[in-house]
């Protein structure tokens, strides 16, 4: 009895193990029938009436506005039922989270256009194929090379204010002082007052090397080129160290601009978010300018900058590929771009909307159009940053390092890999 | 019998369901961790470049470590099949009683109820411990970095490439690595030491019998742990910036006449933290030690003084071995909480000042943080899990040798 039992188990065991093996080959037949019917979907969709959920992120501020133009977009789109699912994530975040997981991840996304290069080296972006002739005409071509990569458009330019400028005091300093660095240092230290420049932050002292024409940027193959420590380069160095040991300046990061600047600071470099804050503090003395002009290698220099655009990406592990273009084409048109800077104030990346009588007459954005005249994509990785803090963070402590061996350890640190 | 046997062979069903249906399509990639990227196909009729997903690296290793965990929990549940069986096949031959299912049950509960008792501990760690630590401990041998991002790069094994770039390949990363190891020693020997010994002096101080209000004085230095740990540490970052608090105080008084760096010059900002340290932890020790010094039993230093011992000969015959003994497994986590003292480091200088010399990391930046720099800012999982991999062992055989060759473990006994 007991030994029939036994027997009758290895058998079901047995039939157990077979019937796994059966179930996976009814798998991969239903795997099979699924793409069969994911393509018959796609065939229907341009026929008939279909859900279409669509997850949209942006930062939490452009929130309220993001409902508004989504649910405006719904309405001239009557031909689907849609649904948006709306996630919070900031830009400065957008690439880290999509790459946690990027099934997961929002179908349309806002994206600075430093993160385009890791973005589409992950495959997470379409590449934008409708329309593109458009596209690439209504926006200023700034910012068309800022969402392009090996030039090809990955996505639809939003905004184009990512970039910086001087802010300075009226009562201080002239219009004929901002012209110039040296003006500048020198109706500063007149007067008592500091000069704000956060050069240890990679971003504003690339400045002093793009302005002297040195190159920053990424080869086909994704691969960083830097050549900082070029005699351009030491040139551009030294003007920084000179400025560094200047009696008026002064480095810290924006709270150290907003909450100084009317007191002890008469003039610093920062973006269009510090505007309406430094607006508060000087009220009538309020001045926005392009940045102003270096003395390099016995020439005056204009100083360059990044200008960075904020970019509508298509996740490419969406659903609902067209749609989702669809949608980021309508949230980044003329007139959504309009609306954003009438509720958010962000400077806009449509020609038209950029010369409309409102954007022009901003002294911030006026400022920023004017230095964006001298300013490159920020098509770099993120080996950039901590070497660039490191350089700047030394010429602030008033090193007395020899500066082309610190631009060698520079330029092998960002153009290593 | 019969039904527990029943039960592991469902068991055993799901687990080969669980291995065919989903485990096999990942374990069989294993090898290589995926061979092909997502696809890019031109639809002409929709204009877009549509995508046929690809393997993805991530997803393969980490379901990968799922399918052999079943497969092993799968071997051993065969062998306790067959165990059983021939136990069975025994106990029928002498003709003894089967156990039947209820007693199996039963017995859970007495004979065998710590099995029971640690059935949920052991499941959980693991499920949320044990097998991602196994997944982290795996990207190390691969070269899982921020231009091998799935699914547009894969990313596949490299061996010992990630180990050796830290210790010979790449001077940069070499130069880093000790750099950065030398001075988390020192961190955690300073940070722990300072915070021991000025603790003990500090509660020595209150409970001296000629110090009057000794509550209140050791309630005001409590207060300072009232505050959250991470808001007075963000409050000191900020006071000593170069336009910070402490800087424009010290130059209206006219003591200094150009802004100190605190956190920007590397043996400036080192002190820095090692002192920030001290008002962060000072407190703790002090109430540490003031219990231990309430606790001396009053006849020692009597029958001392009465011997002629004087304040000093008292306080290292019978104070100093006092409280050692009974602080040293407390200092040894003390020392390793400092070697991995994120806190601290992070939100004072944020591993700063950055060096041109190190790869991605700062003067102050300890393993800790600078693995956690890796992660987050760079993605360079695979280096960062390498360092990972250091620090578990540094610590773990630091603390190990250490433990065992102190008082308190070697004469447990001593104390009852």
């Amino acid at each position: 009895m007991k030994k029939t039992l036994i027997s009758g188990i290895l058998a079901a065991s047995m039939i157990a193990c077979l019937s796994g093996c059966g179930g996976n080959k009814s798998s991969a037949a239903n795997n099979v029938d699924d793409l069969n019917s994911g393509s018959k979907e796609n065939e229907s969709s341009s026929t008939s009436k279909k859900d279409v959920t669509l997850k949209v992120w942006g930062a939490q501020t452009d929130q309220e506005l993001l409902k508004e133009l989504c649910e405006k977009f719904a309405l001239e789109h009557p031909e689907n039922n849609w649904t948006f699912d709306y996630g919070v994530v900031g830009e400065a975040d957008a690439q880290a989270r999509y790459l946690e997981d990027p099934a997961a991840a929002a179908d349309v996304f806002s994206y600075p256009d430093d993160q385009i290069t890791t973005l589409v080296q992950a495959d997470a972006l379409y590449e934008v194929t409708r329309d593109v002739e458009k596209i690439k005409k209504e926006n200023t071509p700034g910012s068309v090379d800022a969402a392009s990569y090996n030039g090809i458009l990955y996505g639809y330019p939003m905004t184009a204010d990512n970039g910086y400028y001087l802010y300075y005091d009226k009562s201080v300093l002239s219009q004929d002082d901002v012209k110039t660095l040296d003006g500048i240092l020198e109706a500063a230290n007149k007067k008592g007052k500091k000069v704000h420049m956060d050069v240890s932050n990679g971003w504003y002292l690339a400045s002093f090397f793009i302005g002297n024409g040195c190159t920053l940027t990424l080869d086909e193959s994704g691969k960083q080129v830097c050549d900082f420590n070029s005699e351009k380069g030491l040139e551009a160095a030294k003007a920084v160290r000179e400025f560094c040991n200047n009696k008026a300046f002064v480095t810290g990061d924006d709270s150290v601009l907003q909450g100084g600047i009317g007191d002890n600071i008469c003039c610093g470099i920062s973006g269009p978010w510090a505007s309406e804050s430094i607006k508060e503090k000087l009220g009538d003395n309020f001045g926005a300018a392009k940045l102003p002009t270096f003395t390099c290698g016995g020439k005056q220099v204009q100083m360059g900058s990044f200008l960075g655009c904020k970019i509508l990406g298509v996740n490419t592990q969406t659903k609902y590929p067209v749609e989702a273009m669809e949608l980021a084409r309508y949230l980044t048109n003329e007139e959504s771009q309009a609306r954003r800077f009438e509720v958010l104030g962000y400077g806009p990346s449509n020609n038209n909307v950029a010369s409309s009588k409102e954007v022009a007459s901003d002294p911030s954005l006026k400022a920023l159009a004017e230095q964006s005249k001298f300013a490159i994509s920020q098509h770099i990785n993120g080996d950039f940053w901590t070497p660039a803090e490191a350089f700047g963070a030394e010429l602030e402590a008033h090193s007395k390092g020899d500066l082309k061996k610190m631009l060698d350890k520079l330029v092998e640190q960002v153009a290593g890999k | 019998m019969i039904i527990l046997n029943c039960l592991y062979i469902i068991a055993e069903v799901l687990l080969a369901i669980f291995f065919f249906r989903f485990g096999l399509k990942y374990i069989s990639h294993f090898g290589t961790l995926g061979e092909n990227t997502q696809l890019k196909v031109w639809n002409e009729e929709l204009q877009i470049y549509e995508r046929k997903t690809g393997d993805n690296s991530m997803l393969i290793l980490l379901f990968s470590v799922f399918t052999i965990a079943a497969i092993i929990l799968f071997i051993w549940i065969l062998c306790l099949i067959v165990k059983n069986i021939r136990k069975m096949i025994q106990l029928n031959k002498k003709g003894e009683h089967i156990l039947s299912f209820k007693e199996v049950l039963m017995d859970l509960l007495d004979g065998k109820f710590h099995i029971t008792l640690l059935a949920a501990p052991m499941i959980t760690l693991v499920l949320f411990t044990l097998l991602p630590i196994i997944f982290m401990v795996l990207i190390a041998f691969t070269n899982f970095d921020s231009s091998h991002q799935p699914p547009g790069e894969l990313f596949t094994w490299t061996g010992l490439t990630n180990v050796t770039d830290v210790f010979l390949g790449n001077s940069t990363k070499t130069h880093t690595f000790f750099g950065i190891l030398g001075w988390t020693v020192l961190w955690a020997i300073l940070a722990t030491f300072t915070n021991y010994i000025l603790g003990m002096l500090l509660a020595i101080l209150i409970n001296h019998k000629l110090v009057k209000f000794k509550k209140m004085w050791r309630t005001l230095f409590i207060i300072s742990i009232a505050i959250p740990q991470f808001v007075s540490l963000l409050l000191i970052s900020r006071a000593l910036e170069p336009a910070g608090a402490v800087n424009a105080a010290l130059l209206k008084c006219g003591i200094i006449h150009s802004p100190l760096p605190f956190l920007t010059n590397t043996t400036l900002a080192r002190i820095c933290v090692v002192v920030i340290n001290m008002w962060i932890g000072i407190p703790y020790t002090m109430m540490t030690f003031s219990g231990v010094l309430m606790n001396i039993p009053a006849e020692l230093y009597e029958s001392a003084e009465i011997d002629g011992a004087g304040v000093l000969q008292s306080f290292i015959s019978i104070t100093l071995p006092y409280m050692i003994f009974i602080t040293a497994p407390a200092t040894i986590t003390t020392f390793v909480g400092n070697i991995n003292n994120f806190n601290v480091i992070y939100l004072l200088t944020a591993g700063g000042p950055f060096a041109l010399d190190y790869y991605q990391a700062g003067k102050t930046d300890l393993l800790v943080t600078w693995l956690y720099k890796l992660t987050v800012d760079q993605h360079d999982y695979a280096l960062a899990s390498t360092i990972g991999i250091f620090i578990f062992m540094i610590v773990s055989i630091a603390s190990l040798t250490v433990y065992n060759h102190i008082g308190s473990v070697k004469k447990e006994d001593m104390f009852q």
